[in-house]
Order: C-alpha cells, then structure tokens, then sequence
C-alpha cells in the first residue's frame, strides 16, 4: 500500500463501514439541521437534560469548562466590524456529530468508543477507564468526562430530582466520558418494536429528544438509507454525500445549503446543516 | 440463534431494562424495612402501570399563560419528562425549554411541604384545620372592602371560584398582577383593531416588521409563533418571509431577524410614523398625522439611516400581505399606548387588516375567560396598602416584593396589611413576608382548566390533570384551598363537593352539551375530555375594526436625555426566566442565555463602543444607579444594543426561593422607577434612567462562548448565504 494509494483512496481505507460495496443495511442513523429555522431558543437543549439525564453542574464547574450539555447552542456574530449586529446572530445546535471515521474511535485505548452497525458512534460506559483521549481528538469538542461523581457526592439531583430521572438512560459515575448518543435507547426500543413486526423502522417513528422538541422544526432525524426518510430526500436534494470530504456541488456556485462542518478533516459527520438564509432587498 | 435472525444484543438490552426498572424500586428502600410502605408486587400493577412501560397523559403546561398542551411520559407512577401535545392547536407537539422544565418545579428539593404560621421570624409547622381556621377567625368582622386577594393570571374554574368566594364578602379588590404583560399592547390593540387580541398569521406574511416583540422568545404565545415563523421562513408561494427587528436591545427574535434596527430607545412610534411618511399611501386623516414625520426628521430622532426607511418601505410596499407587531420594547415608555397606536396604525395602512391581523374567537364562557395580569393592578393594590386599607391579605401565583419596581416600595406597604396570607410553591420573597404561608400542589399534580389569551385557532379550554400521585402528603391545589375557603362562607351551596376534582367534574359535566359531549354518557365525555386534554370549542367571533382614526396620536418630542443619569436601563425579558417565578428551576438557571451564553448570573450589556469610551471591559463589576437604587453586576460587552442604553436582564436576584435561585445575580426591578403609561397606568419599564460607574472589581464571566467571544477563525461553522445565491423552491 503506498502512501499516494492510502491518500487518494483514503475514504474507503478510513471509513469504518464502507458506504459503496457495504452499505449500511438496514439503518445509518443520521441528522439534518435547518439553521434558517433554527431560533436559537435552547428547547432542544433543555430537553436533552431531561432525556439524557444530564447534570446540573452548578456556577464554578461551568465557569471550569465542565458543563455537560450534550447538546448546545452556539452563538457566533459577524466579524467584520460593523457597528451593530444588523442581521442577526448566527446560531449553531452543536453535538456529536456521529462521524463515520470518528477520530475519537481510533484513539481509545480500551474501545470503549467505537461504531455500531447503524452508523453510531457509541460510548460504552463501563468500558471506559477516562483517559479522555477521545476528548481532546474530537474537532468538535462534544465530548464530556464527568469530573466529579455527580449523582452521589456532588448530590446534583437532591431530593425527589432522583425521580425525574430516565430509567432508560444510565446515570454516568465519575471518571467515564460521556456525549450525544442520538438518544440512542429510543432508537433501541423503535427497532424492538418493528424487529417484532417484521419490518424496519419507518420514518418518523422515532424522534430524537431534541427533534421532538424543536419549536420551528428545524431538526429532521432518520434512517439515511431509506429513500423514503425525510433525511434522506433532504441530503439527496442538497446533495451532500456521506462518504466525501469534499462535494462535488462545492465546485461551482450551486444555490444549495447543505453542508457538513470542518468536512476537510475527513471525519465524514452523519450531521448536514442547511445554511442560514439573509435577504438582500433590505 | 443468530442465523434465526435474533439479535442477542437486543435481546440482553430488553432483558437488562426490566432488570433495572425492578431494581429501581426495590433497591435499598429503608422505608419498606421500617415497615412504613409495603413491597407490592409487579405482577400486580396498579391501573395502567406497565412495569418499563412509559405512559403517557395529556396535561396543560402551567410555566407560563400561553396555555401549551402538554403530554407527559409516565413510567412506574412517577412522570419523567413533558412534551408537547401533537393534536394541540397551539403549540402542535412542541414545547420550549421552560415548559419542559416544568418537572424540576414538581420534584423541586425546595416546594413548600408544610402550612407555616409566622412566629417571629419564624415559621412555625401548623395544620391545615389551624390554617383555615385562622382565616376564618381573621376575617371574621372584616369588611369585603378591607380585604386584598393578589393574583397572577387566572382563568377556568379557579378564577370562578375565586370570584365567588370574594363575592361572598362583596370584595371588589381582586388585583390580577403580571410583572410582564403586553398590557399596553391589549389596550392598544383595542382601540386600532377593535380587539385586544386578534390572531396574528406570521406564517401568512411575507414581511413581519416588529417592533420590539419578541414573538420567538417570550411574547405571548412563543411555541405557537415559532412554528409560524418556520412556515414563514419557507415561505408563501415559495417566496420566504422577510423580519425586520426594530428595538434598542436584540431579543432572540431580534437575533433572528434579516435586518435587526437599532434604534433610539422610545423613538419607535417615530419612526412607524416616518415609516406611513415614506410610503406615500396613507390618506386623509392619517396622512395629516404623519406628513411632518419626513425622512430627515425621523432618521435624526430614530438614528434611523434615511436610506434604511426608504428600504423598508419599499420592501413593505412590494411584498404585501404584511405584518406589523408593536411588542414590550414600544410599550415601555410614558408615551408606551402612543407609540403603540402609531405601530398599529402602519397595519391598516398596509391593508394588513383580515389578512395577517385577523380576527379571533372568543371563549363562549365569558366567566372562564382570563382575567389578564398588568401591573396597573399592582399601583393600585399598593396604593391601597401604603394607605393601610387592607386588614386582609392574599397573594397568588405572583411575587410582588420580587417584581414590584423599587420605588413602590411595596414590601414596606405590605407590612401595613394586619394579617398576609401567601399561597406558595416556595418560600418567595412575598412568601417570607407574609404570616400565613400555605404550600400549593405542584402543576403536575393538580386539577385545572385554563383558557389562554392568545386563541391559535378556536377557542379552547386546556384540562390540567395529575400526572402522578402527590409528592408531600400536606401540600394542596389552589382549587381545593378556594373551595375550603368557600365552605366556611356558603357551606350549603357547597357542601355537595367533596373536592376540587369533584367540583371540576360536576361543572364541565353539567354543561356537557355545550362542550360538545351532547350524545354520549358521563363517563364516556369525562374520560375522552382528560384523554385529549383539550376541550376545543365553537365560539362566538369577534370583529375587527376595519377603519381607524389617527386624531389624538401624540408623539412626544424626544427628550435630549438626562445630563445626570444619561442611560436608559432595558430591563430584559429572557425566554427561559421571564418574571423570575421559576428561577429555582437549575436547568433554566444552567441554560445558557442565547445571545450571551451566561449562565448562572446576571449581567449588564452594553455596546462595546460605549464600553471604550466609559473603558469597560468584559467582567468588570459595574455600578447602576438610577434615581431609585443601585445594583451592580458584571458587564458583558454586546453589539446588539443602542449605545444609549445598557440591559440587565430580569429574573435573577432572588434572596429567598430556593438553592438555585437565592443568591445568583441581581434583580433589576430593585432599581426601577416608578413611571406609568398616560394612557392605560402601565408600568413604563423601560423609561428608568440610570449611570454606570466602574467599581474597579472584575470577575471572570461564566459563559458558553469561549474567552475570545466566541469566533470562526475562518473556517466555515456556522454560515448565511444571501437570498439571492439560493435557491429554496425545490428544497424538501
């Protein structure tokens, strides 16, 4: 294998689970984010801490960079020196972006992180031993390793707080790495239910906690191999292709929006954003 | 086994949480050894219990008035998390963050669990037979005149029965308090539309122009608006809307806008009139009214660019139909009903009128209908109390010593009333003043029916029910408190109810026909009405005004400021703590701000320019002054404000409530004048001018952004592209 056949064929050789000659069958979980309808409200957010049983950390850990939402919001203004903000922010749901050549698999020591056959990137809890390699490999900085044991010690859910918590979900202990799992146990229970029936799962059968509770919608989540999911028509139209660190519409000016960020790393994400849109008449 | 096509994995999965969902209740249970609960077997559940199976029960959201419907997930008897209601009209299976924080009030460590009597400083462990026996002997001899009830917002039953009880004193003094309210808008409303709330079609404009309302944060009805604009986005005959944002502070809606204006504070009156000016349309009366308000004029009242009035008049012009809405920033000043008389007037000029502003059904049940909060109610009721009118106080669903403005003075004015009762979740700042403290249900476990203002598409009534079993044996439903009350006043009429729920029932059963269960069975139209959680209903419509007149519409001149304090102090309404109510909620307290990303604390906003030149950089611990207090917070540098103005936002500052609330950040009602509306007697909130010093003290702001603010670096995260390089027509 010489290094220029390694280079320009590098998506197959990195790709965990060959798109062409081996596709994903019969599910690649995957995403897509319309920023233009994306308010930046934090529903999506909120509703991740209530699904993921995500803790609270209080003032001084967040102001430490220990914060543990799963799913943020990020903010960004123009940079170009303008007076004021006249066309608005810029906002971002930002979380783990279920790469198909995730760089945080590749460094785990133990592959506790590693893919499932859905096209996951899955974090095995009990596997991991918190070197959090993952962390500081991952370009999308998604990852979060509990510093503190924050169900006992920390007490974050004092009370009857314990009784909101998701018996679906694990409650993670101090010392594991923890990130979006594509609220992966609804997903489980969806494939349950249609494995009985005999089928797959149809779109729209399962929604992620932050599509749910999206005000404006601007989460679509599904099977991106199903020609009949709504996430599947909507990367074929703008089309971006799973499996290129660089697409082909990108050539040329092609009044699509879709786009997968920091593509060029080769990370190969299963999360398309569709860019904002501003008008130019005023 | 696998080549049968069985996954083993999914198998164990299964396995594994049956296992845990049983481990979970038995675990470690000291009170089952001591003998105080017993173990009861899975293979016995109570009704509708599936062990590992969620339920889910259909409920109305009670964090805000918007009236969402809720759809909450139950498992075991304890509910886990709330979504919204797919089949509601409102907010069509959605729900914002505060709504889903609704069950962190529920299980919140710090609710109130016990009826508490002042001692001191003290409060003293009573029972309930004390609590309203204590009442009864208070009000025994007072006249209906010398007592006060305060409440928030109040509508369905509750509010009957509320008003029963105060009519059987014959007391007048109802107050209907809501720190934030579009008050001034309602009134305004009335007079240009002829309604005060008439439907608003964002998703059928091509163009909204807003002035300060912010529909996708905290305006109203947001869920109901942000699906709206969703549609608007993508547009009407494929030709995506276009919002304009004109405000002196951005709001998340402002942060969403195609153009976001910054303008002069107050001015916003001005430059709608300027807006009728450019347009060239507008006859007869109204042409009079705006002919002086020319381009030159406006732009040097507003700081309107010239150009930029032109712009969107032409845009206004050629996209029709419009929309026009005067929000919370325009009804903030003295002149607040004039500035939104002048914002409405652009609707009918822009023949908006049946198109986007359109009219609304009302609620066929005038006695259910909401009795709207303002702060009007709130002057009065402490007029009356610094007077010492009132022997008898009592205050729900609002925390006046919290959100009354600093220069009311309305905690001293309280200590005048001879005996304060405070039905409460937490132990508020109200609370803590008062000398009776009774502690409420949580909304997830209480009954209620409640009418919301903002009707999406007919007119309804929203059925709250438990979603699970009470948590605290001595807390109680407002409902069954009022009908407590009500039998020691009127025992006979009363006597039939056992409680709440029973009244509840008997009433919507009795009018059954007219709820539109004609044809079947009690039971059948009981069970199907808490089922859906939603009683929609055919009711009578209003009419909208299609004419308006522009005699009277007084703008001020703009003032030139204020030589000793020069800033105007936007009190900011964020979407996650509003009025401050459900600050001890930790996942609104750890949600980030959207526009700053901080959490956890209060902050000052100003405009980095104005920054220089006072050298303010971020953190530094800045001193507010107005005329009626002080506060000091750390300020934030922030592009989206008018350099004129600094913003802190509202809800933080508590020094009670709870552990996620006490102590975190500062209360900018503390330091508000006390200016009202001409017109309406509204509480001007943003006509309090203050100055700012440095204190030389300077914290690290606790923020999502990183330290540089938050940048790109060039690369492509998160990007806009212009209509003009889009294409959106063949988009799925």
């Amino acid at each position: 294998m010489s290094v220029n056949n390694l280079l320009e064929n590098w998506a197959q050789f990195r790709h965990f689970h060959p798109v062409d000659d081996k596709p994903h069958d019969p599910y690649k979980w995957a995403m897509s984010i319309d920023l233009d309808a994306c308010t930046g409200c934090n529903a999506c957010s909120v509703a991740c801490y209530a699904e993921n049983n995500l803790p609270v950390v209080g003032k001084e850990k967040y102001q430490h960079g220990q914060s543990m939402h799963w799913m943020r919001i990020e903010r960004y203004w123009d940079e170009d020196g303008r007076e004021f903000p006249d066309q608005g922010a810029q906002f971002l749901p930002m979380m783990c972006q279920q790469c198909e050549a995730a760089p945080c698999e590749t460094v785990c020591p133990v592959a506790a992180t590693n893919h499932t056959a859905d096209g996951l990137n899955s974090q095995i809890y009990n596997r991991c031993i918190g070197s959090r390699y993952c962390s500081a490999n991952c370009p999308f900085k998604v990852r979060y390793f509990n510093w503190y044991d924050y169900p006992t010690t920390d007490n974050v859910w004092p009370a009857e707080m314990t009784q909101q918590l998701n018996p679906d979900v694990t409650v993670r202990g101090k010392g594991v790495m923890e990130k979006c799992t594509f609220c992966v146990q609804r997903l489980s229970a969806a494939k349950v239910t249609a494995k009985n029936e005999g089928r797959i799962v149809k779109d729209g059968e399962v929604q992620t906690a932050c599509q749910q509770s999206c005000p404006t919608g601007a989460i679509s989540f599904g099977n991106l191999v199903d020609p009949e999911s709504r996430v599947h028509k909507q990367w074929q139209t703008q089309q971006v292709e799973l499996d290129k660190d660089k697409q082909d519409k990108d050539e040329e000016d092609s009044g699509l929006r879709g786009y997968r960020i920091l593509e060029e790393l080769r990370a190969y994400p299963s999360v398309m954003y569709l860019e904002r849109v501003r008008e130019s008449a005023v | 086994m696998i080549d049968s096509g069985f996954d083993r994995r999914d198998f164990l999965k299964v396995l594994g949480w049956s296992g845990a969902a049983v481990a979970l209740s038995g675990c470690g249970n000291t009170s089952i050894e001591d003998g105080r609960e017993t173990v009861v077997s899975y293979s016995e559940p109570a009704d509708y219990v599936i062990p590992g199976i969620g339920v889910y029960y259909n409920s109305t959201c009670a964090q805000c008035d918007a009236g969402c419907n809720i759809n909450g997930r139950v498992r075991e008897g304890r509910v886990l998390k709330l979504e919204g209601n797919p089949d509601s009209t409102i907010n069509r299976g959605k729900i914002c963050g505060l709504g889903q924080a609704g069950v962190q009030h529920h299980y919140n460590p710090d609710r109130l669990r016990e009826p508490l009597l002042r001692k001191g400083d003290q409060g003293e462990t009573i029972s309930w037979e004390k609590a309203y026996g204590l009442i009864a002997e208070k009000l025994k001899g007072v006249d209906g005149e010398e007592m006060a009830f305060l409440t928030g917002g109040m509508s369905g039953h509750l509010k009957v029965l509320l008003g029963n009880y105060l009519a059987s004193f014959g007391c007048k003094n109802h107050f209907v308090y809501e720190a934030v309210s579009p008050a001034v808008v309602r009134a305004a409303n009335k007079k240009s539309y002829g309604m005060a709330m008439p439907r608003f079609s964002i998703n059928k404009a091509k163009v909204v122009l807003s002035f300060g309302a912010d529909f996708l944060g905290s305006w109203i009805s947001p869920v109901h608006f942000s699906q709206q604009y969703a549609q608007f986005r993508k547009g009407v005959d494929g030709q995506r809307g276009v919002l304009i944002q004109v405000e002196s502070k951005m709001t998340l809606t402002g942060a969403n806008a195609d153009r976001w204006l910054a303008i002069r504070p107050g001015t916003e009156g001005v430059l709608a009139l300027g807006i009728i000016n450019a347009l060239g349309t507008a006859t007869g009366e109204i042409a009079a009214a705006v002919k002086d308000y020319d381009r030159a004029r406006v732009s040097a009242e507003t700081g309107i660019a010239p150009g930029q009035i032109d712009k969107v008049a032409a845009l206004l012009k050629l996209r029709s139909p419009s929309l026009v809405l005067a929000g919370s920033a325009a009804e903030g000043y003295a002149h607040g009903s004039q500035n939104a008389a002048a914002i409405n007037l652009l609707n009918h000029v822009l023949g908006n009128m049946g198109k986007t502003v359109e009219v609304s059904e009302t609620i066929p049940f005038p006695q259910m209908a909401p009795s709207l909060g303002n702060t009007a109610a709130l002057k009065s009721l402490n007029d009356g109390l610094s007077a010492g009118k009132y022997k008898v106080l009592f205050s729900y669903a609002a925390n006046p010593v919290f959100t009354a403005p600093g220069a009311l003075k309305f905690k001293e004015g309280m200590a005048k009333a001879g005996f304060k009762v405070a039905f409460a979740h937490y132990l508020d700042e109200t609370a803590m003043q008062a000398d009776l403290v009774l502690p409420l249900d949580s909304a997830l476990e209480d009954w209620g029916t409640q009418v919301p203002e903002y009707l999406a598409t007919c007119a309804q009534i929203n059925v709250q029910q438990p979603l699970m079993e009470k948590l605290h044996a001595n807390t109680r439903g407002m409902g069954d408190i009022l009908l407590a009350l009500l039998k020691q006043r009127r025992a006979d009429e009363y006597k039939g109810y056992e409680d709440y729920y029973a009244y509840l029932r008997d009433a919507l059963l009795k009018n059954k026909s007219a709820l539109g269960g004609g044809k079947i069975d009690d039971d059948t139209f009981w069970n199907e009405t808490l089922t859906k959680g939603i009683i929609k209903l055919e009711g009578p419509v209003g009419s909208l005004a299609t004419k308006v007149g522009a005699a009277g519409l007084k703008l001020p001149v703009s003032d030139d400021g204020d030589d000793q304090y020069p800033l105007h102090l936007i009190p900011s309404v964020t979407a996650s703590l509003r009025d401050g109510r459900h600050a001890n909620q930790p996942w609104l307290q750890e949600s980030p701000d959207p526009l700053t990303t901080i959490v956890w604390d209060s902050w000052v906003e100003i405009h980095p320019k104005k920054a220089a030149e006072l050298h303010i950089v971020e953190g530094d611990i800045i001193e507010i002054a107005s005329r009626t207090g002080t506060i000091k917070a750390q300020a934030y540098l922030f592009p989206g404000i008018h350099p004129d103005a600094v913003s802190v936002p509202l809800g933080r500052g508590h020094d009670a409530m709870g552990r996620y609330a006490k102590g975190f950040g500062v209360n900018p009602f503390q330091i508000m004048d006390a200016v009202f509306d001409k017109e309406t007697g509204e509480l001007a909130m943003h006509e309090t001018r203050v100055k700012i010093t440095k204190t030389g003290q300077r914290v690290i702001v606790v923020k999502d952004e990183g330290a540089a603010g938050g940048k790109q670096m060039g690369k492509k995260i998160a990007v806009r592209l212009s209509t003009d390089d889009v294409d959106l027509s063949e988009e799925v």
